[in-house]
């Protein structure tokens, strides 16, 4: 690769991470390259100038230029999210315990009475899923309020996380049907961490989908 | 260069830290540069110790705020240059920091030859 574009990948990951928008990325990055470009053709390599740390230069940098600084805050965003989706699980399982009980107890549904498969799954697998992901949104919302652009992100998330538990639950499904249904702790184990991945990727989706929304209102309004 | 020992060094890079931009404004006011140019240039001044890391960030955040500003030439050898030279508010603001400087320095110096260098006391 070459070195002013190692250079310049590097400079863009410490941007990103920093929270800088596409935008101001490119522009920063722009620049830099014309610089770059002049001190190569004095002979001198893009190493030598910025030194080993590229990352604090380019954080640096873009802290003087005074752009506009969104950071994702993905790992505090992923943790609220999986801690309201256990919460809501929990309180999710322990509905789905009482209502069949209260159920089973009230209602003698009388012989021959067919409960539609749709209905039932709605009902057993539908509302705990609802609650889980009400635990997630609420958690985000309430937890992470102070974060820029969490109500975006969040009305975001209303709309991914449910799509990616109508996507993980086949799959885990799937999985849980090749391996016989096991209970086998590794395999139990592999079937939560699909469905925390996807319920991860979501976020980090809804996060990413809010932060560039933003932007693309922002470039509209300087054009 | 300035300092020699690593104690001096430290010092020089905390007493440059709240002129370089005046002086980085001076060089320009002699002759536009581009931003390498300029890490040279303070090099040749003295200042060897500090490097491209320092100067682009800080000729960024003068050219933000509008003390300077930048052009595209062509050069002879190579790709073209993006040249940095002073703005009017540039050239305004290195005069009232250049008089600020003034001062700041005559009040050390009238501390600094008051003082009789006393031995320690035991």
């Amino acid at each position: 690769m070459d070195p002013i574009d190692d250079a310049l990948a590097t400079a863009d990951r410490a941007w990103r991470q920093h929270g800088v928008q596409r935008a101001d990325r490119e522009a920063l990055a722009a620049d830099l390259r014309l610089d770059l470009e002049s001190a190569a053709a004095d002979g001198v390599a893009p190493e030598r100038l910025l030194g080993e740390d590229v990352s604090t230069f380019a954080r640096r940098l873009a802290d003087e230029a005074g752009v506009r600084r969104e950071p994702p805050e993905l790992g505090r965003l992923i943790g609220t999210t999986l801690t309201g989706a256990a919460l809501g699980a929990a309180v999710g399982y322990a509905f789905f315990v009482l209502f069949f009980q209260v159920a089973a107890r009230t209602f003698d549904m009388p012989r021959g009475t067919h409960v539609p498969v749709q209905v039932a799954v709605a009902v057993f697998y539908g509302i705990p899923a609802v609650i889980v992901v009400v635990g997630a949104v609420t958690a985000v919302r309430y937890h992470l309020r102070a974060l820029p652009r969490i109500r975006a992100t969040v009305h975001a998330m209303c709309l991914l996380l449910p799509l990616a538990g109508i996507v993980i639950t086949p799959i885990t499904m799937g999985f849980a049907a090749l391996t016989g249904f096991s209970t086998w702790a590794p395999v139990v184990l592999t079937e939560m961490l699909l469905v925390l991945a996807a319920l991860a990727g979501a976020t980090v989706l809804a996060r990413r989908w809010a932060l560039r929304e933003q932007a693309g209102m922002r470039q509209t309004s300087t054009a | 260069m300035i300092a020699t020992d690593p104690g001096d060094a430290e010092r020089q890079t905390q007493l440059l830290r709240g002129a370089l931009d005046m002086c980085l404004l001076a060089l320009l006011a002699r002759e536009p540069a581009h931003g390498y140019e300029l890490v040279r240039r303070v090099e040749a001044a003295g200042f060897d110790g500090v490097g491209y890391g320092t100067v682009y960030p800080l000729l960024t955040r003068m050219r933000r705020l509008g003390l300077v500003a930048d052009e595209l030439q062509a050069s002879p050898a190579g790709p073209p240059r993006k040249v940095y030279a002073l703005t009017a508010a540039g050239r305004a603001r290195l005069g009232s920091w250049q008089q600020q400087w003034a001062r700041f320095v005559g009040v050390v110096d009238a501390m600094l030859s008051d003082t009789v260098t006393e031995s320690p006391r035991s």
